[in-house]
């Protein structure tokens, strides 16, 4: 996906994201973003790491931060949770050039703004973390209670039952995925 | 008796000290080499005195790593949610404070010649300085010395802190480990950037980078994102300020903005790149550096000086054309910046500029410079005087309203230059133009 593409399904996502009530900080896109492209299959081309709430990209920090220099999201600062992206005119200008892509990923794009728009930062971490976790079969044995151990391992401030959780609810969530 | 404390005069932080054991990595190959790399590349063609060398800088990074860690492991200022974190390692804190100091040293060791100058186009894919970093500091030379000390250090640890999670992604880091990378590497406080901003400002001859970092190092603690009472949000934990050292973070993130705007990304800063960078390809095997150790060992802005000097005197010489720019300042001029203006019709302008002029004119007398600031926005933990976590944007109005700097400029040769000019105000509204919308 071109850089300008990827723009118009960012700030979609963003928009999305904000509309299921999500606060919308730089975790939220974040994470969102993760489950768009390593669940969804949605080429956005981001190299994800395990590293500050879970999978994080460099990439994808970057990006924001360059959307930010064009003018395309700015940030709102809110209480108490600290700043939110929100689409300027402009962003939604190039989302309007780009209908063919977003009709493409309407579907996925509305399915993670549902699953996760209402998610604190910290059920977002721990969400996530279970995903990266469980397409990575090398950590584990394929169990709830394998997985639940190595995202335990992984982020020592998630006890092994909201590990467990977690692991539950994204099991949960990609049995409803869409086709 | 002999010295085990040697100390270092430095204008920035007055003396920087080392005992022996880092004073063996100061004097090795790698390190000494930093003495011929400039900090800011060509930039002393811009400020004449900006001739400062990676080989200061990354004693004072050293320096300013040791004071952070000695201020966010004191007793004093280990809060109870995060004491889980230290307890464990209590024993082992010298350990690491020496693995820091060591990585601070050789967070730099990678560099090409005239440092950043390009290195995405100058080196073969999948490598950055970063990585020849990682390598020498892997190599048989650099783990000879780490075996030797004492407590012998390992390699792996190192490379970590010196890194950080964004270049050494193959790694796994502890929480622990990810503190400390971000002591070194951190996009908020991270003491590079503390320590370039302070060392360029001073050698450029500006005012604009210094700040309060004394006040800004003592209020740095190691905080939980969120308070672990709060069920929302995450204690993960993360390098944040108390309160009080508020108003200096504000003063550093200013300052880098405006380093970034008046020093870094000066217009003829960065054309002056743009020609080394083109010289380089010219001259090297293969348009691209070796990426072998003893290769990058070799290789200084000494002999790069030295090639760019000869080439500019001798026509016949490889990169004849690109070195009289430089050397004789026969520079292209900037023809084209953004504008908010034009922004908002095409965030793309500057490429659009570019095209428009190089199939008109020819490609050969146009540059196309389009860079945007990295790392996030400085959302980092304030601890609050009532012992409240919040984060860094909800405190401070002033960083929510430092601009990310970005430039998307485009430099015509000489010669073309007023024709191109003229060319380009004739046909703006045509070339300056909203994308097309997708069928």
């Amino acid at each position: 996906m071109d850089r300008i593409k990827r723009v118009a399904v960012i700030s979609n996502l963003a928009d999305r994201l904000r509309k299921e009530g999500s606060w919308c900080g730089e975790t939220h896109v974040q994470k969102a973003g993760y489950f768009l492209q390593a669940l969804l299959d949605v080429p956005l081309g981001f190299d994800f790491v395990m590293y500050k709430h879970g999978p994080f990209s460099f990439d994808l920090r970057d990006e924001l931060t360059s959307l930010r220099a064009d003018g395309l999201l700015e940030l709102q600062a809110r209480t108490p949770y600290g700043p939110s992206y929100v689409t300027t005119e402009l962003g939604k200008e190039i989302q309007g050039m780009f209908p063919r892509t977003l009709a493409e990923y309407e579907n996925k794009l509305e399915f993670v703004a549902d699953r996760l728009g209402r998610l604190t930062v910290l059920e977002l971490e721990k969400l996530a973390t279970a995903l990266f976790v469980t397409l990575d079969r090398e950590r584990h044995d394929g169990t709830e209670e394998g997985r639940a151990g190595e995202l335990h391992r992984l982020k020592k401030h998630i006890s092994e039952l909201g590990a467990l959780e977690a692991v539950r609810r994204l099991d949960r969530m990609v049995e409803e995925l869409p086709a | 008796m002999t010295k085990s404390i040697h100390e270092i005069r430095d204008p920035i932080h007055v003396f920087i000290r080392l005992n022996s054991q880092e004073r063996r990595v100061v004097n090795s190959r790698p390190f000494q080499r930093l003495r011929h790399i400039h900090q800011l590349a060509l930039t002393y063609l811009v400020y004449p005195s900006a001739t400062h060398r990676r080989f200061e800088h990354s004693l004072g990074v050293m320096e300013l790593a040791g004071r952070v860690f000695d201020v966010i492991t004191s007793q004093h200022n280990v809060s109870n949610d995060i004491r889980s974190l230290i307890e464990p390692i209590q024993g082992e804190l010298p350990y690491w404070r020496t693995v820091l100091r060591m990585a601070a040293l050789c967070h730099d060791l990678g560099h090409l010649p005239f440092s950043h100058a390009a290195e995405k186009e100058l080196l073969r894919e999948g490598w950055n300085h970063e990585r020849i970093t990682r390598s020498i500091i892997e190599s048989d030379e650099m783990a000879a010395i780490w075996s030797q000390m004492i407590p012998p250090l390992a390699t792996t640890h190192i490379v970590k802190l010196a890194l950080g999670k964004k270049e050494a992604k193959d790694l796994e880091f502890s929480n622990w480990e990810a503190i400390l990378s971000e002591i070194i590497t951190g996009d908020a406080f991270g003491v590079d950037r503390i320590d370039y901003l302070l060392r360029d400002s001073h050698h450029a001859g500006v005012s604009y980078g210094k700040f309060d970092h004394y006040r800004l190092i003592d209020t740095l603690r190691i905080l939980p994102s969120s308070r672990p009472s709060d069920e929302t949000g995450s204690s993960e934990p993360a390098l944040g300020v108390q309160e009080g050292g508020l108003h200096s973070a504000e003063a550093m993130l200013l300052a880098r903005y405006f380093m970034f705007s008046q020093v870094y990304f000066h217009r003829v800063r960065r054309i002056y790149d743009i020609h080394l960078k083109d010289f380089l390809k010219e001259r090297l095997d293969g348009g691209s550096f070796s990426t072998q150790i003893e290769d990058h060992l070799r290789l200084t802005d000494n002999e790069v000086t030295a090639a760019l000097l000869e080439a500019a005197r001798r026509a016949d010489e490889p990169g004849h054309l690109h070195a009289d720019r430089i050397v004789n300042r026969r520079h292209f001029r900037l023809l084209y910046e953004r504008n908010p203006d034009d922004v908002k019709k095409n965030p793309n302008a500057g490429k659009s500029v570019f095209d428009a002029l190089c199939a008109n004119f020819g490609e050969e007398h146009f540059r196309h410079d389009r860079f945007s600031q990295t790392g996030g926005a400085p959302d980092f933990p304030v601890e609050l005087r009532n012992g409240e976590i919040v984060s860094s944007f909800v405190k401070s109005e002033t960083l929510n309203r430092i601009p990310v700097v970005s430039i998307d400029n485009l430099f015509a040769e000489r010669s073309i230059y007023e024709e191109a000019q003229r060319w380009f105000e004739d046909n703006r509204n045509d070339i300056v133009r909203p994308p097309e919308k997708e069928n």
